[in-house]
């Protein structure tokens, strides 16, 4: 069932609404009008409800605008109950009705980003999508603006383990009001330049045991074979089952993309002067860190602030911060 | 949010995905990049021009004119290809993204404000694709409607050009009084001239006149026109309109391109267009109109395609091909098919004379005439065209090869007469010219290569050499250097035929020779 305001906007529109679904079908031959209806009932409803109760003038535009969005989500195959996605539903369902004020302002900017966005993380592996949601939801009342929720979600995006987007994150994140900027870090109260200079200087900071990146693709992981691995100015070039990967890494998460040969041949294979390894231990400076893999052929690769450490008898690679 | 544009929808992806290493930058504003189009504020960077032009290609051949013909291939690696039908002719699937000529070669056209023949039978799409050319220059489909040129039995050098004002003619003292009404058409950034071979031969003059200086006159007046692309249609390109088209206005025609036929199994996209009650080129997409700036800009980019000397040299020897003809000149310079064609020789006769050679090896006995020098520079530039639109930045011998056909086509004409086409594989091309001209560039290059020219070009070691230029050269080496010439000259005439790119090579040789004596007499001097 849906809820009676949803239903009085569809009942009052029914010709025009009834046009954009046929419209919709000739462009989306295999659109099924079970799941757009299921959608509507699931994802669009509540955030009708939602814009109903914050501003009760603009809920017809935003319904229209819902539902054209709805049509080609689901027409796509990325909304609704068979939808490759899931995680779409849940956003549209969860956090859309967090962000009402905005929505009955600008319907297609808040629900096109987050939808693209949603659909983004999701397809990062090893991205942390509920976190996003969670986050950014906990926001939601302190986001006045479009902008601010486009920096917001870049920002929480990063801390949702999409490593790669770390510069442009901490650019977002300086338009942001200072005390929004730290809110979205988990650090009220604290100086939001001091907290910047360290976040730009120390792409670790806040995680001193750095992480575990792969595991064998037999069990979900991202290489077939024990990796190799070569340092680069943005990250690691990895070499596994004759394919090349760029390995982006740091405090909030690891990210895979593909790489060519070339640059897996013109990556850095030096050992920094400052690294060590005896046996199964690895010494950085003074500190020492005892590996969990047996001693003997490990190699070890370092950027500027990251180790990477791999063994013929794993197929993960071990990042440690250097600093 | 308006309703869905059926039509309008451009491809996210990048069209043309390259291979080449370079520095990442991950943009955070991908975050909100997908399947839902944002407004300003979500829009990504401007796109460089050679992917708008791609864009824009693949919005026209998905959405406006329907032409899933691939004719000019590309592989990367090897493709699969299967013999079909009695002719057992090749069906290949090209392993790299491949292009419809029919689209892609006027989009060029465009890119560098050339001048392009549609050819090919009524209906099928060549009017439309021109307009299409002139909305994509930023006008509105009415304008360019308005602006076309239709050819036709009575037009007129007025019709075509503009009238003097009727008042100022009664009233005028002198020429200079008279004010022309200029055809709007002539200050369009693309030109369009449907099916010009209708239009009577005077006019045609008048149209050349526009066409080749970029400037009209009328009772003294000068318009100038501004730079332009230009799109000609025609239902015969062999001269059956309803007036012959004169040889000077076709030869400024700098690629011809074929309208095929129309693939029954599109048919569903001509019922949406009937059903949805909308024409394509209504609703380009904004985003691919172009700018006369963003034009001028793509012409300089396009102009700065290095074109290397392997690729280059590919071509010289292919151009070397046509022009010798043996028995048309007594005196070696003159030994030239267009030294027969200005005679008005009987050629019949002339080549009867001239036996001896492999007639059927020899590339030259193919046609009737040699390359110009116009369309050697069109070749050049669409090949440079066709690079920068694939998103090189040099020449690839295979750009070469594909757009090569489709400059030759109304320019070298073949000779029926010639042996090659008398053999049973080779009948069709007496039909399909521009698997004709393909066929005639391969056949050039498995020469090329097998006179391993690549490797062993002693004329081009000793151009090389004169390049390098001649200030300190002492008498003494330019006496050897002349010695290494002539000693070539005596190498390469020993009980040889004399084929084309020989002939080109003994005139450059003497060239050479020429120069070098020139210098050692001035060294004398001093």
């Amino acid at each position: 069932m849906i809820s009676p305001a949803f239903a009085s906007i569809l009942a009052s529109g029914r010709a025009q609404f009834n046009a954009r679904a046929a419209e919709a079908r000739r462009r989306f031959p295999a659109l099924d009008m079970a799941a757009f209806s299921a959608f509507l009932r699931d994802g669009v409803d509540p955030l009708v409800v939602a814009v109903a109760a914050a501003a009760p003038e603009r809920v017809g535009g935003v319904t229209l605008a819902a539902y054209d969005m709805a049509l080609e989500l689901v027409g796509h195959g990325l909304a609704g109950p068979a939808a490759k996605t899931p995680f779409l539903n849940t956003v549209w369902r969860e956090l859309a009705p967090s962000f009402a004020p905005l929505l009955s302002t600008a319907p297609v900017d808040v629900l096109g980003m987050l939808s693209n966005a949603a659909l983004h993380i999701a397809s990062v592996a090893g991205a942390r999508p509920a976190q996003w949601q969670r986050e950014l939801a906990a926001l939601a009342a302190r986001i006045a603006t479009l902008a601010q929720l486009r920096a917001v979600g870049q920002v929480l995006a990063w801390r949702a383990g999409v490593a790669h987007f770390r510069q442009g994150a901490l650019a977002a994140a300086d338009t942001l009001p200072p005390a929004l900027a730290l809110a979205a870090f988990g650090e009220p109260g604290a100086p939001w330049p001091q907290v910047r200079a360290q976040l730009q200087e120390n792409p670790w900071r806040g995680n001193a045991d750095g992480r575990e990146f792969g595991s064998f693709t037999g069990l979900g992981g991202a290489f077939g074979t024990p990796p190799l691995v070569r340092a680069s100015a943005d990250g690691f070039v990895v070499y596994s089952g004759e394919r090349h990967y760029l390995l982006v890494a740091d405090a909030y998460g690891a990210v895979l993309h593909s790489a060519m040969a070339q640059e897996f041949e013109q990556a850095n294979a030096d050992m920094p002067a400052s690294v060590r390894l005896d046996g199964a231990t690895l010494q950085i400076g003074a500190r020492r860190i005892e590996l969990d893999v047996p001693a003997g052929d490990m190699a070890i690769a370092a950027n500027a602030h990251t180790i990477a450490v791999t063994s013929p008898w794993t197929h993960a690679i071990r990042l440690l911060p250097l600093a | 949010m308006s309703a869905f544009n059926l039509f309008q929808r451009l491809s996210q992806a990048p069209t043309k995905p390259k291979a080449v290493p370079a520095a990442r930058q991950f943009d955070v504003a991908d975050l909100y990049q997908g399947p839902i189009a944002l407004g300003a504020e979500g829009e990504a960077a401007a796109r460089p021009f050679d992917e708008k032009l791609r864009q824009a290609y693949f919005w026209i051949v998905n959405h406006a004119i329907i032409s899933p013909h691939y004719d000019i291939e590309y592989n990367d690696g090897p493709s699969q290809t299967y013999s079909v039908g009695d002719s057992r002719r090749t069906l290949n699937l090209p392993s790299a993204q491949s292009y419809s000529s029919f689209i892609l070669l006027p989009l060029l056209t465009f890119a560098t404000r050339r001048k392009c023949l549609f050819v090919g039978g009524p209906g099928r799409g060549k009017t439309a694709s021109a307009l299409l050319m002139g909305v994509l220059a930023g006008s509105t489909v009415k304008e360019v409607k308005r602006a076309m040129q239709h050819g036709h039995p009575q037009m007129t050098v007025a019709d075509l050009l503009g009238n003097p004002l009727p008042a100022d003619l009664v009233n005028a003292q002198s020429m200079d009084d008279i004010r022309i009404a200029w055809r709007a058409w002539l200050g369009m950034r693309v030109k369009i001239v449907d099916e010009y071979n209708r239009i009577p031969t005077r006019t045609q003059s008048a149209l050349l006149t526009v066409m080749g200086d970029n400037y009209a006159e009328v009772l003294n007046h000068i318009y100038e026109c501004p730079e332009a692309a230009w799109y000609l249609t025609a239902n015969d390109d062999q001269g059956g309109g309803t007036y012959q088209v004169i040889e000077a206005l076709r030869d400024r025609v700098d690629v011809t391109v074929q309208a095929l036929a129309f693939n029954p199994r599109f048919l569903n996209e001509l019922l949406l267009r009937v059903e949805e009650n909308v024409r394509p080129e209504e609703l380009v997409p904004p985003d691919i109109i172009f700018t006369e700036g963003e034009v001028d800009q793509i012409g300089e980019s396009i102009r700065q395609v290095g074109i290397p000397d392997a690729v280059r040299r590919r071509l010289e020897f292919f151009a070397s091909q046509f022009e010798l003809f043996e028995t048309a000149g007594g005196q070696f310079e003159y030994m030239t098919k267009d030294t027969a064609r200005l005679a008005g020789a009987d050629r019949g006769a002339a080549q009867a004379a001239d036996n001896g050679r492999d007639r059927l090896k020899d590339l030259g006995c193919q046609t009737l005439n040699g390359i110009s020098v116009r369309t050697l520079m069109a070749l050049l530039i669409y090949a440079k065209a066709m690079a920068y639109f694939r998103g090189n930045g040099e020449v690839e011998l295979e750009d070469l090869r594909q757009v090569l056909p489709f400059v030759l086509h109304n320019k070298l004409q073949p000779d029926p007469d010639a042996p090659f086409f008398a053999l049973p594989e080779n009948a069709a091309y007496r039909s399909d010219r521009l698997g004709w001209l393909r066929r005639l560039f391969d056949l050039s290059n498995d020469e090329f290569n097998r006179l391993d020219l690549d490797r062993d070009d002693p004329v081009g070691v000793l151009s090389a050499e004169f390049d390098l230029g001649l200030d300190g050269v002492s008498e003494r080496e330019t006496l050897a250097r002349l010695n290494r010439i002539e000693k070539l000259i005596g190498e390469r005439t020993k009980g040889r035929k004399l084929y084309g790119p020989l002939y080109d090579d003994l005139l450059k040789l003497k060239y050479l020779h020429q120069r070098y004596t020139n210098y050692r007499s001035w060294l004398r001097s001093q």
